[in-house]
């Protein structure tokens, strides 16, 4: 039977903790929650438990004992690992064989694997290598009615079954507890080198970014920021030495021909990556568009009074935008940017806010297409309703 | 029927016993007549069409093409065939997001066709796609022999309109990489026909590589051949694709298609790196080596397109080429981690002995995803499906044991659904009823597939617990 102690730390409105030793202590502490209709909060890292329009709970269940690599044949070029494994550790296993976790998400020195997963937490990488979703092939989890069921496998081709993997992408735990993860890796890059672009307009940088996007040789990374009045276009290439240069050479062009910049890459990518751990003030707004839309959104971002900063990844049309000034516009502000996206076809959150600011700015401020599905999915596998009540975009 | 006819009209629905004889058959071995086909136009037909089926319990069974390999398109326990012959159109290229929106009844090549000429691609490219459809690709999450660089169907679409067995038409996703709440999308993909029809998808496109290196190696024998394999992953190329096949099936695709594989070989390699040209020359030297290291007798270089096209042809054609070999065969589409490739084969090489039936290999070797073809001939009698069928639950079993699982792309249909409890738990197939349930709950999506039913699975459960 797992632990459950109070909990000394007066500032969170958990009043116990729990972290069970492994898989099957925490499926039992599940269903005993169930059963008590105490409510559950999980935490990996603690990185991200700004998400969502998360309530008090009753327990908060840590995922830190359940770490370690489980299995990893490099030449299958797969990986498992325990839910409540550091992303950090997974990326020292792989880096000893010479290989690497293709996932670059935010908080990455403190996040753990079940944290990324359940709060489908991707970086700059995604269009490069996939994302999570792409990556993960196989599951564990512990379920509330105690049980712990497997999802997919360890190896990267399967169709046996439904893919419950995709559910847990971004269900931010509110369907069960990421356990055990098996993902698809692949070998450390030989060669790096990247260009940095600067223009006056978003249309500019937008198409450049486009035109790299269907470059023949891939860029790692392409990503967009305001620095100074600018829009900075930011490319980083990996692999085999001749690719890479390639990949640079043509950024440089299409920067060029469009009128921007060029400059070399000194970093920064870091640091744009990180805006949600810096956005404690404020509301940071976080929208998936159409590439197509991504420049007339960036635009009416860095219009508004409230615009501090954005970071956007133009190969796969996710932006930030963080907004600071008074509430009432940041409210006012970060609504009209989740309308706008909407109205191209997007759909967004408000990711992260100032604690004054939950009452009044929910997480989401529409429905998402098939809600009906997704509350018989969660009732299906959360019943008495124990798991991360208010997190998810399903009204309570 | 003369219901179905009243409420979609006369010309789409078909209900002649000549006329179903058709829709008995798909891609695999079993058969069952459906009580009454639909060719519905549009989303509203199938919307119709599902709310009757509602109304009146009636089993609905999605078919594309026909061409799939687990018996996913049969109408086990009868009811309506949705065939979506008539919903065909490719209803945009949206170059710009680089998306395409597609009814189901597309078929995959024409997909690949439409977006060439503004140098994007649907990835996904089964052995079939000269015939299978899109909607099918969603239905199976097929694969292709191209997945191994760039993912399965589920790596591709990011939107569907689906019909629910209720008659309700619920949108999933769209055209941005993500959407708020579950990834329905995600679980819809590869779930069979049992949660839903699909009445259009947006895939994603992506760029065509500039250049392909495509070269054949030809080994003494299939475990230089896996060995190979390994040590190409090992050495950090990621091909684009890597296929393989033995000596019986490189004799069959010779007579057939005449691709330039030695017929001595005892194993074929199948190796393409693509991408920008820079470089591309490097890694196909290095795979060169790599198979001279590990005792290729042959490798040829595809020096021309066309070359490349006669080498893919072999391979894409073997399946059909089977013929030359056999009346009827039997295909299997086990996985394993790559690295327990030598072991694999050798253990269906002892399968198909141990059963006194001949088998021949041709499968995606960079994936783990083995295709053992077990050849029958039923004019001998029904024993002889019977003794493929044991030599298949044989090297399922083994597939499982070694990490793996019943199926990489074809699916697991009626063919498989037995097996399923070789591979998951109760408790992990109770998880997946929960998503069919949710989706739904008349249990009226393609009855008996994936899920073992009591009645068919009987015999096998009795077998396993022998």
């Amino acid at each position: 039977m797992p632990r459950i102690q109070p909990r000394g730390d007066a500032v969170t409105a958990t009043a116990l903790q729990a972290i069970p030793a492994n898989a099957e202590d925490c499926a039992e502490l599940l269903v005993r929650a169930s059963r008590e209709r105490r409510t559950v909060r999980i935490a990996g890292g603690s990185t991200k438990s700004y998400l969502g329009d998360a309530r008090e709970t009753d327990i908060e269940l840590g995922t830190m004992a359940i770490a370690g690599i489980v299995d990893h044949v490099p030449a299958d070029l797969t990986i498992t690992v325990r839910g409540g494994s550091p992303l950090a550790d997974v990326a020292s296993a792989l880096a000893v064989a010479g290989q690497f976790l293709p996932l670059d998400p935010p908080h990455g020195e403190r996040a753990t694997v079940g944290g990324v997963i359940a709060a489908n937490a991707n970086g700059f990488w995604r269009a490069r290598y996939g994302g999570v979703r792409d990556l993960l092939i196989g599951t564990r989890t512990a379920l509330a009615d105690g049980s712990v069921v497997r999802s997919g496998g360890r190896v990267v081709k399967n169709v046996a079954g439904y893919d419950l993997n995709k559910l847990l992408v971004g269900s931010l735990g509110t369907l069960g507890v990421i356990v055990e993860a098996t993902f698809k890796v692949l070998p450390l890059p030989a060669a790096r080198d990247g260009r940095l672009g600067r223009f006056e307009n978003a249309a500019d940088a937008f198409a450049a970014a486009d035109a790299i996007l269907r470059a023949p040789a891939r860029a790692e990374s392409i990503a967009i920021a305001r620095r100074d009045g600018a829009w900075i276009l930011l490319v980083e290439a990996r692999g085999d030495a001749p690719a890479v240069g390639r990949c640079v050479a043509d950024a440089e062009r299409e920067v060029r021909s469009r009128g921007g910049s060029t400059d070399a890459f000194a970093g920064g990518l870091r640091d744009l990556r990180e805006l949600p751990e810096r956005a404690t003030d404020g509301a940071l707004v976080r929208l998936a568009l159409p590439l197509a839309a991504q420049a007339r959104l960036a635009e009416t971002a860095v219009s508004l009074d409230t615009f501090r900063e954005l970071a956007a990844d133009a190969a796969s049309g996710i932006q930030r935008m963080h907004l600071v000034g008074e509430d009432d516009r940041v409210v006012a502000d970060a609504d009209a940017l989740l309308l706008a996206a909407r109205a191209v076809g997007g759909s967004g959150r408000v990711e992260r806010r100032a604690q004054r600011l939950r009452a009044r700015l929910a997480t989401w401020s529409a429905r998402p297409h098939g809600e009906v599905l997704m509350r018989r999915v969660k009732d299906a596998f959360d019943p008495a309703g124990i798991l991360e009540p208010g997190r998810s975009v399903l009204a309570p | 029927m003369r219901a179905l006819q009243e409420l979609l009209g006369a010309s789409k629905v078909l209900g002649t016993r000549d006329e179903l004889l058709v829709y008995e058959y798909d891609g695999a071995v079993d058969t069952a007549t459906p009580d009454a086909v639909a060719l519905p136009e549009s989303t509203a037909d199938v919307a119709l069409l599902a709310k009757y089926c509602h109304e009146h319990d009636v089993p609905i069974v999605p078919r594309g093409a026909g061409t799939g390999l687990s018996g996913g398109a049969i109408p086990v326990e009868g009811g309506v065939v949705v065939s979506f012959a008539r919903m065909a159109r490719i209803l945009e290229i949206d170059v710009p997001n680089m998306r395409a929106v597609v009814q189901p009844g597309v078929i995959n090549l024409h997909l690949e066709n439409a977006t060439a000429p503004y140098g994007l691609h649907f990835v996904p490219d089964p052995s079939s796609q000269k015939a299978c459809t899109l909607g099918g690709n969603v239905a199976e999450n097929s694969g292709g022999p191209h997945t191994l660089a760039y993912g399965v169907t589920t790596n591709h679409v990011t939107g569907l309109e689906i019909v629910l067995s209720d008659g309700s038409v619920v949108r999933l996703g769209g055209k941005a990489i993500e959407t708020e709440g579950y990834d329905l999308v995600g679980a819809f993909v590869g779930s069979e026909g049992t949660l839903g029809l699909v009445t259009e998808a947006t895939v994603k496109l992506t760029p065509l590589p500039e250049e392909k290196r495509t070269l054949m190696a030809a080994f003494a024998t299939m475990d230089d051949a896996s060995e190979t394999v390994s040590a190409i992953i090992g050495a950090g190329i990621v091909p684009s694709a890597i296929e393989m096949m033995d000596q019986l099936a490189t004799q069959a695709v010779e007579a057939s298609v005449h691709a330039g594989y030695p017929l001595d070989a005892g194993g074929i390699l199948l190796v393409e790196v693509d991408g920008a040209r820079d470089g591309l020359d490097e890694s196909r030297a290095r795979i060169e080596a790599i198979c001279r290291e590990h005792g290729a007798r042959t490798i040829r270089v595809a020096a021309s397109a066309l070359e490349r096209e006669r080498l893919w042809a072999g391979r894409k054609g073997a399946f059909a080429a089977m013929g030359r070999l056999s009346p009827d065969y039997y295909v299997q589409d086990g996985v394993i981690p790559r690295t327990r490739l030598p072991e694999i084969l050798r253990l269906v090489k002892e399968a198909g002995e141990r059963h006194g039936v001949r088998i021949a290999n041709v499968f995606h070797a960079g994936d783990g995803n083995i295709h053992p073809l077990i050849m029958f001939d039923l004019r001998n009698g029904p024993e002889e499906l019977d003794r493929a069928k044991e030599a298949s639950i044989d090297i399922l079993t083994a597939c499982i044991e070694a990490g793996g699982s019943l199926t990489g792309e074809h699916g697991v249909g009626m063919e498989k659904n037995c097996y399923m409890p070789l591979q998951f738990a109760p408790a992990d197939l109770a998880a997946m009823r929960r998503v069919k349930e949710s989706f739904d709950p008349a249990g009226l999506m393609n009855p008996g597939k994936i899920f073992p039913t009591p009645s068919r699975c009987r015999e096998f459960s009795l077998a396993a617990t022998r």
